[in-house]
């Protein structure tokens, strides 16, 4: 029926590459995160603006973003740039795919929170004499992010593990390269993919349970 | 009434137990079936014609292997990284995938004699200024992962301490990535580099030398301990090269003279 011997020795023989390979991973989705939190807010600001020439090039980003496969994403920036000449390294293939794509889903929280604070907030600021950048960095801006800080972390969860994809641009150094580079010289499948699925699990409960305590502490009233 | 009940359960019996002493080679004469991995993008080994049926010395040394056992072939496309992993998962019979008999693999997989060998050369862009092997020192190079000249090159690259590597998931992707100048150049089978350099698909292509590895020898892979089924594909490597079918479908896919398949002075 089913005449599999376990080999675990010598999958936890690999434990420090898998170890260096999900710090990686960490940095990569860390890095991914940032980047697109920044665009998000430009991406979230201009889908709400009234002229089409800020409003449609968001529009379109974040639609393709959200309707496409991350995979496409990556393989596009690594693989279909290249066609043009332009050569990002794996390492930048896989950040700007995961970026476009994070920016994308962000974008579209931070709208959701935009519409949750009222008009009367920015009115408000602005009778007390600030200018309207001002209102909305230091009015609006925080009560965005309070709101959606929950599904922002959500977002970095799937950015961590969206870095696995970067195996079909041949990215080699993170968490799911190394995975596929001892599975391939030593064929122990199971044995390997399954302690890379408990490192991916442990970092991805880790940053819920880390949000979960920095929005206790933050936001509890 | 009474004698039948007692061969209807006798045959029963039989039906109930005989699959329990019946191995590998059994399940495959019984079911009619030979299913083969082999790799698709690797020509002249295995790819697709204008049909899309797969071609190559692979399928045709998997038909053979199926006439033998008097069933049918069943060609299962198989990327370079899931060979064993169709085997083990019971996906495959056979691997028919030019697989390098690595002692590490060997701990997973049973490997037969060789079937086939293979050299490599530098395969690289006109523009790339890589004139041989050692031109390719502090480039950035690239093959398909976990292979036998894979490995060999990504160890060369760290020896080196200069330039990098990037393993690609298929041979599709190498070449795609060496066209577009991702990568200045790859190892890869002399077998593999001729043909795509004569297929006029990947413009500007061009050979530059042997790569100095160890010749690579592929055998057919089966489940470790299906001592039945590998004893058989032994035997059937031997007639393969004893009759001159080997030399016939080397001719047929890759020209020339087939290489030896013996190492001097060892056995096996």
């Amino acid at each position: 029926m089913f005449n599999y011997t376990f080999q675990w020795r010598q999958a936890l023989q690999k434990l420090p590459q898998l170890f260096d390979g999900a710090l990686v991973t960490l940095q990569i989705a860390l890095l991914s995160m940032v980047m697109g939190i920044l665009l998000a807010v430009i991406l979230a600001v201009a889908r709400n603006s009234k002229s089409k020439l800020i409003y449609a090039p968001a529009t379109v980003w974040v639609e393709v973003a959200r309707n496409t496969p991350a995979l496409f994403q990556i393989y596009m920036a690594h693989f279909g740039l290249g066609s043009f000449g332009i050569h990002l390294s794996p390492f930048v293939a896989l950040l700007a795919g995961i970026t476009f794509n994070n920016a994308g889903y962000l974008a579209e929280t931070f709208r959701g929170a935009l519409r949750a604070i009222p008009d009367t907030q920015t009115r408000s600021a602005r009778s007390l004499g600030m200018r309207p950048l001002q209102a909305f960095r230091l009015i609006v801006m925080p009560q965005m992010f309070r709101i959606a800080f929950l599904p922002t972390t959500n977002q970095m969860v799937w950015a961590i593990l969206m870095t696995s994809l970067g195996v079909t641009v041949g990215m080699n150094t993170d968490l799911a390269g190394v995975t596929q580079d001892i599975n391939v010289r030593s064929f122990r499948t199971f044995e390997i993919f399954t302690l890379a699925a408990v490192f991916y699990y442990f970092i991805a409960k880790a940053v819920t349970i880390g949000a979960r305590l920095i929005a206790w502490r933050m936001f509890r009233y | 009434m009474k004698t039948s009940l007692i061969i209807g359960s006798l045959l029963t019996a039989t039906a109930l137990t005989s699959p329990a002493n019946a191995d590998k080679l059994d399940d495959i004469m019984a079911s009619g079936t030979l299913r083969c991995a082999v790799v698709l993008d690797f020509p002249p080994m295995g790819s697709r014609d204008a049909d899309n049926n797969p071609i190559g010395f692979d399928v045709d040394y998997c038909n053979d292997l199926a006439a033998a056992l008097g069933v049918e072939a069943e060609i299962v496309e198989t990327p370079f990284p899931d060979r064993i992993p169709a085997l083990v998962s019971g996906r495959v019979d056979v691997g028919v995938a030019s697989t390098s008999d690595t002692l590490e693999r060997a701990r997973t997989a049973g490997f037969t004699i060789p079937y086939f060998a293979f050299t490599n050369v530098v395969l690289t862009r006109e523009d790339a200024g890589v004139e041989d092997f050692d031109g390719l020192k502090g480039k950035t190079v690239g093959s398909v992962g976990g292979t036998f000249e894979g490995i060999a090159l990504e160890d060369n690259v760290k020896e080196w301490g200069e330039g990098s590597f990037r393993p690609y998931q298929s041979q599709a992707d190498v070449f795609l990535a060496l066209s577009q100048g991702q990568i200045d150049a790859t190892v890869v089978t002399s077998t593999v580099a001729g043909s795509i350099v004569a297929s006029g698909k990947y413009p500007g292509l061009t050979i530059k030398g042997d790569a100095p590895y160890a010749i690579d020898y592929v055998g057919l892979i089966a489940l470790r301990n299906e001592y039945g089924l590998l004893n058989y594909l032994d035997l059937f490597i031997n007639q393969q090269t004893r009759t001159g079918r080997y030399q016939e479908l080397y001719g047929k896919w890759v020209g020339g003279d087939a290489p030896d398949l013996t190492v001097p002075n060892v056995y096996r």
